[in-house]
């Protein structure tokens, strides 16, 4: 099966390799994985806390080349969107940019997956950073 | 045949299953059986198949009972049934071989040379599911992943299929230092740091490989574990948290498998 054009781009032209500092406060870091295939993806943010805004993106991918493809897609969707805005990202939209087959679909979850860990890390991050904020939280 | 079989062992280096003496050998009887499993298929229609040549009941035999003819493979028949087995995860490995040369010899496409299209067609087309019968069910990893397949446990791309966290963080490392060595090895510099990330990767390895052997002898105890469920009845439930903590083994499996062959791969190169 061939891949698409854009998949094909995005492969050999990732965007936004690399990663973040991790410890940074302001970094949320998502790791995720799909058993069925083995890979493994990890994508970091830095978001501004004041404006919510996404002002940095940084992945790494261990898969196929559609894995890479999506990844590197949502780190460019991702880059000065909101919070809100970003996890409002859908796999169905990456599967239609990337134009991606069935048995590839579960790249596209995974990238989207990626997305809401790494924005659930940093959220985790803030809620540790203001102690009464966390109490309040019912767990 | 006068070959000797060797005992079917789990890849990896784990026990063989514990179940020859337990398991007595069944007979062919499909109408007869119950799959105990849920959500299985239905095979209550089993009984209710008749032969397109004779009109008696086949209970989805591979033959007609009464006419001797070859049958059609009713729809949903699984590959447990197809060798007339119970939906049980510790097979007695020679009594499935016997099963296989005995079908592949009768369903075999020469004995039809003679008979009608659709007789040489169904026998092809038996011949061919029984071949993917047996590869699946004589490798215990497949027989479960298959089964699990049959109960719905294993939906590629569902988000429920979560590779396990506690496994993330070091197959990333592991990827990365991968990654480090190629590069080493393709810039031809720097012999030190080569040695140091091939050691590195080698413990890395033997650690892997020893925790898929875990993963099999795990996957082994819990297969054990299901079968006991279904000779005592257990409820639904438990069967379904064994059904998960089989899903996750394959799960953890299948991460760890694909780690040890990129590692083999990339110190094969160095």
């Amino acid at each position: 099966m061939a891949y698409s054009d854009k998949v094909v781009d995005h492969y050999e032209h990732p965007r936004n390799v690399g990663s973040l500092p991790k410890d940074d406060p302001n970094v949320g870091t998502g790791l995720v994985g799909a058993p069925e295939c083995g890979d493994v993806m990890r994508l970091q943010m830095k978001i501004n806390p004041q404006t919510q805004v996404i002002e940095e993106a940084k992945f790494k991918t261990f898969g196929c080349g559609s894995a890479i493809a999506s990844s590197s897609l949502a780190t460019e969707w991702v880059k000065g969107k909101t919070v809100e805005e970003a996890l409002a990202i859908s796999n169905t939209d990456i599967v239609r940019e990337l134009s991606l087959p069935p048995v590839k679909i579960h790249c596209s979850v995974l990238a989207e997956d990626a997305i809401k860990a790494a924005i659930e890390d940093w959220k985790k991050k803030k809620e540790a950073d203001q102690p009464e904020a966390t109490a309040t939280a019912s767990n | 045949m006068g070959e000797v079989r060797r005992p079917f062992f789990l890849p990896g280096g784990g026990a063989p299953l514990p179940n020859h003496e337990e398991f007595p050998s069944r007979l062919f009887d499909l109408a007869g059986q119950d799959h105990p499993i849920m959500s299985a298929p239905s095979t209550t229609a089993a009984t209710s198949i008749t032969c397109g040549n004779c009109s008696a009941a086949t209970g989805g035999a591979h033959f007609c009972p009464a006419c001797g003819k070859i049958q059609p493979l009713p729809p949903g028949t699984d590959y447990f049934a197809f060798f007339g087995l119970q939906r049980k995860l510790a097979l007695d490995l020679p009594e499935l071989e016997r099963r296989f040369h005995s079908l592949s010899w009768r369903l075999h496409p020469d004995n039809f040379m003679r008979a009608s299209e659709l007789e040489r067609q169904l026998s092809l087309d038996r011949s061919s599911q029984l071949n993917d019968a047996y590869r699946t069910l004589r490798d215990p990893v497949a027989r479960v992943e298959y089964m699990l397949g049959l109960a719905g446990m294993r939906k590629e791309g569902q988000k429920k299929q979560q590779a396990p966290p506690e496994l993330l963080e070091e197959v990333f490392e592991l990827n990365e230092s991968l990654d480090r060595l190629r590069e080493a090895r393709e810039s031809g510099e720097n012999a030190a740091e080569t040695a140091g990330l091939r050691g590195k990767l080698e413990a890395a390895q033997q650690k892997f490989e020893s925790s898929l052997a875990d993963a099999d002898q795990e996957l082994t105890q819990v297969s054990a574990q299901w079968d006991r469920a279904l000779d005592s009845g257990t409820d639904d439930a438990t069967k379904k948290k064994l059904m998960e903590r089989m899903n996750s083994i394959l799960n953890r499996r299948s991460y760890i498998r694909n780690l040890v062959e990129s590692t083999q791969k990339v110190l094969a190169g160095t």
